[in-house]
């Protein structure tokens, strides 16, 4: 899985695309492996940009989960941002925007990030 | 034997297969090296008689006239010896047409029986003046030899023995040279004409067909080599049709010897050159018999062709009758009387045609052995197998066609066929080689498959065991409330694979309230099962501890945070609803709202307000519980996300479909309902995998009872 990053406002932003199914979480896993490393404290903050994502299974959730666990105790900051109706609906169900923060758009998420 | 098998198997492959053909390379260049004392001398000579075959030396002009003493000469002149004035008649016939050299393949070394002497001790009676008054037959035939350009024959011996005569005339000048010389031929003595005609003719030439009297020097009585030029008890002599070619050229006819670094190189008489051996052997390139040249002793007596038959020609006399043995074979397979070598000799010396092997022959031809089994030694390995005969066939082509363009260019003798046939042991272990490797390689290939066949039966054995072991974790609900008038219930679980991380419950608290509950593990297949056991567990214990749903998942969280290094979730649903009064107190983890169908329309349990994330997606998440009061006849149903998202490739199954799915009669048996749900959902994908398990609970309220 491609994750093509940009900075914007001080924060790493990276496009994420596609279904985030059982299958493809492996992928993302890995593919988002090294931007965590990055996570930490004095660190940019780092932005999932969800626009391009129509579907994430329990098993995509989990890899957010982990990454946002893992963000924090590193303490970093890891959000995501963008996200369509329809992964908009499984975040409402599961509650996940309770455990990653949530932002309507990139550049709302900035301006709060970057602050 | 298999121990043997083993040993031979390692050998053969020994320093990856190298090890043995380099060795066995070894072997074959010593044994080249020596290959005159080897059974493959065979295989040489039959090679090099092959070349001749295949291209024998034409004979266009007829330079040799054989006069041949047959049978026909036997029946007219009688037994042989013949009396010597009968010869010198039939030298005298001959020289009348002033040949070039007569050569006489014969050997006069005793009296004639006719001579005086020999009549004198046959007859004592016979007085001297008798004898003086006889005609004496050796001395017609020195006056005989005398008047023509003749050469007489000596055959060298090299053991003294009765009768043995040293001959009188050797070459006049020759060059000596220690180190050529003593590779030549050396006789102790010879057998020679009397010593009366010998200084009547013009020379005496050697006719011995190989360097020691008795001795095979011929392979198979195959006579392939001829002395040109030896010793006898240390005065050179040339041999017979050389002499003659000497003679015919007179004044012209010196003998130069060609020395190269390993002896003779080639031997010249006038403008002529004959490449020879180090030794001073000829490798006569024979050309096909033919009864041209081959007049009858008899005929020329009786003077039946014309003496200019003879002008300017070389003669021979000698035998050409079965009954007198001296016959040869020649590499052609054929069998000539010997004068006919002599014959072959002259015209070969005059074409300045001979078949050559050089002293370096053998180094080029050990060159050619090393640098092809090492050519193979490096590349056949690396080949397979069919690839690798096709090498080695190839190259032994190459070698083959390049044996018969060196005879075909220059006469050049090129022994391929020892080459190939020595090359082949190394070949063969090479080839061993890569067969074993084959074959080790596809056993092990075979191996493998055996074993991740076994694997995965074992595997799909032991999968077959968990997901019976899963299914036995669920409650039966069939069987469970059938008899309660109350409520009904139905369910169904279908794993995406063998196990999943589904479950369901459904349980009395008390007398009347019933719990029900759902759960959806993070992920799928194994992994998720093993957590979907614990979760499933941990819901039924602490389920019935806590009056409030909510207080329950809770706890259910606490204790599955407490060992989980995976980080995995679950989304549940647990609700107690009061069976006899409706009440239905419930508190959600993430999961999807339930959907409630009454009087055909649908809506959806709120958890919008109490429900939280999944369990173990937040610490201690503070669950709350909620209740609504159900309506007789309202049909409760819990589901997880395989039914919802389940997908057809290019859309979800979703809420809708679920909701028009669940919209079947009031009267339908909830199990069947579940099924044709699933069926529903299973026609929805049609034949796309399911995407995730797929989990049904459905419940119906019957209304309230009095107790």
């Amino acid at each position: 899985m491609h994750l093509p990053t940009r900075e914007q406002a001080g924060v790493l932003i990276v496009s994420v695309s596609g279904r985030i199914d059982h299958t493809a979480s492996e992928e993302f896993t890995q593919a988002l492996e090294p931007l965590l490393v990055c996570c930490a404290r004095e660190h940019p903050p780092l932005l999932l940009d969800f626009s391009g994502v129509d579907y994430i299974s329990s098993a995509g959730l989990r890899v957010l989960m982990m990454a946002s666990r893992r963000a924090k105790v590193q303490q970093g900051v890891f959000a995501i941002a963008a996200l369509q109706p329809m992964v908009q609906e499984v975040f409402a169900i599961s509650r996940f925007n309770l455990i990653v923060p949530c932002h309507a758009t990139v550049d709302a998420a900035c301006k709060a990030l970057g602050a | 034997m298999k121990r043997l098998a083993g040993m031979l198997l390692v050998v053969i492959r020994a320093g990856r297969g190298r090890a043995l053909p380099l060795l066995l390379l070894a072997l074959a260049a010593g044994l080249f090296a020596r290959i005159e004392e080897s059974p493959l001398l065979t295989v040489r000579e039959a090679q090099f008689d092959h070349y001749q075959r295949w291209q024998p030396r034409s004979r266009d002009n007829e330079p040799v006239i054989i006069v041949g003493i047959d049978s026909q000469s036997l029946v007219e002149h009688g037994q042989w010896p013949w009396p010597r004035d009968l010869i010198a008649r039939l030298v005298d016939r001959i020289q009348a047409g002033k040949p070039l050299a007569v050569g006489v393949d014969i050997v006069f070394a005793e009296p004639d029986r006719y001579s005086p002497e020999v009549l004198g001790e046959h007859f004592p009676g016979l007085t001297s003046e008798t004898l003086a008054a006889l005609p004496d037959p050796d001395g017609e035939l020195a006056q005989a030899l005398e008047r023509a350009p003749s050469v007489l024959a000596v055959v060298g011996l090299s053991r003294d023995l009765p009768g043995a005569r040293q001959p009188s005339r050797p070459l006049p000048v020759y060059d000596l040279n220690a180190d050529r010389d003593r590779r030549l031929p050396h006789f102790v003595t010879a057998l020679a004409s009397r010593p009366q005609l010998a200084r009547a003719s013009a020379g005496e030439g050697l006719i011995n067909g190989s360097p020691k009297l008795g001795t095979a020097d011929t392979q198979r009585g195959v006579l392939r080599r001829m002395p040109t030029l030896a010793f006898i008890d240390e005065l050179p002599f040339l041999s017979l049709p050389l002499a003659m070619v000497r003679q015919a050229l007179g004044e012209g006819g010196t003998v130069r010897l060609e020395d190269g670094p390993h002896g003779l190189q080639a031997i010249g008489i006038g403008d002529y050159r004959l490449p020879v051996q180090p030794n001073g052997e000829l490798l006569l390139h024979y050309g096909r018999a033919s009864s041209h040249y081959y007049l009858s002793a008899a005929d020329v007596l009786a003077g039946v062709h014309p003496p200019d038959l003879f002008a300017a020609r070389f003669v021979l006399i000698g035998f050409n009758s079965t009954g007198l043995q001296d016959r040869v074979v020649t590499p052609l397979g054929e069998s000539l009387p010997g004068v006919d070598i002599h014959a072959q000799v002259i015209e070969s010396l005059l074409a300045g045609e001979a078949l050559q092997r050089p002293y370096w022959a053998t180094w080029m031809e050990l060159g050619v052995l090393l640098a092809s089994g090492l050519l193979l030694i490096g590349f056949l390995p690396i080949l397979r197998a069919r690839y690798a005969v096709g090498g080695f066939v190839a190259l032994a082509a190459m070698i083959v066609a390049g044996g018969h363009l060196a005879f075909l260019a220059g006469r050049y003798l090129f022994d391929a066929a020892s080459l190939i046939l020595l090359l082949s042991p190394s070949f063969i272990s090479l080839l061993g080689n890569t067969l074993v490797t084959a074959d080790a390689r596809r056993r092990r290939a075979e191996r493998q498959l055996q074993q991740s066949r076994e694997e995965t039966a074992r595997m799909n054995g032991e999968l077959d065991a968990a997901k019976r072991i899963q299914t036995g974790l669920l409650p039966d609900t069939t069987q469970l409330f059938a008899g309660d008038e109350r409520f009904a219930l139905g369910s169904l679980l279908e794993p995406a694979r063998a196990v999943g991380g589904d479950y369901y419950d459904c349980f009395m608290l008390d007398a009347s309230r019933l719990c029900l509950a759902i759960g959806d593990v993070s992920g799928k297949g194994l992994p998720a099962s093993l957590f979907m056991a614990i979760s499933k567990t941990l819901t039924g214990t602490l389920a019935r501890r806590h009056r409030q749903p909510g207080e329950a998942l809770q706890d259910i969280e606490i204790e599955l945070n407490r060992d989980n290094r995976e980080c995995l979730f679950v989304t549940a649903f647990v609700g107690i609803l009061d069976v006899d009064t409706g009440q239905l107190e419930y508190a959600c983890a993430g999961h999807d709202a339930p959907v409630i169908r009454r009087n055909g329309q649908f809506l959806r349990i709120d958890t919008s307000t109490v429900g939280g994330p999944p369990l173990c997606a937040a610490d201690h998440f503070p669950f709350a519980s909620a209740s609504m009061q159900l309506q007789a006849g309202d049909l409760l149903c819990l589901f997880t996300d395989g039914v919802t998202e389940a997908t057809n490739g290019r859309e979800m199954f979703g809420l809708t479909r679920l909701l028009s799915a669940l919209d079947a009669p009031e009267s339908t048996e909830l199990h069947a309902a579940a099924r044709l749900l699933r069926d529903a959902v299973r026609t929805f994908e049609a034949g796309h995998p399911p995407s995730d398990d797929l989990t049904l609970l459905l419940l119906r309220w019957n209304g309230p009872s009095e107790r």
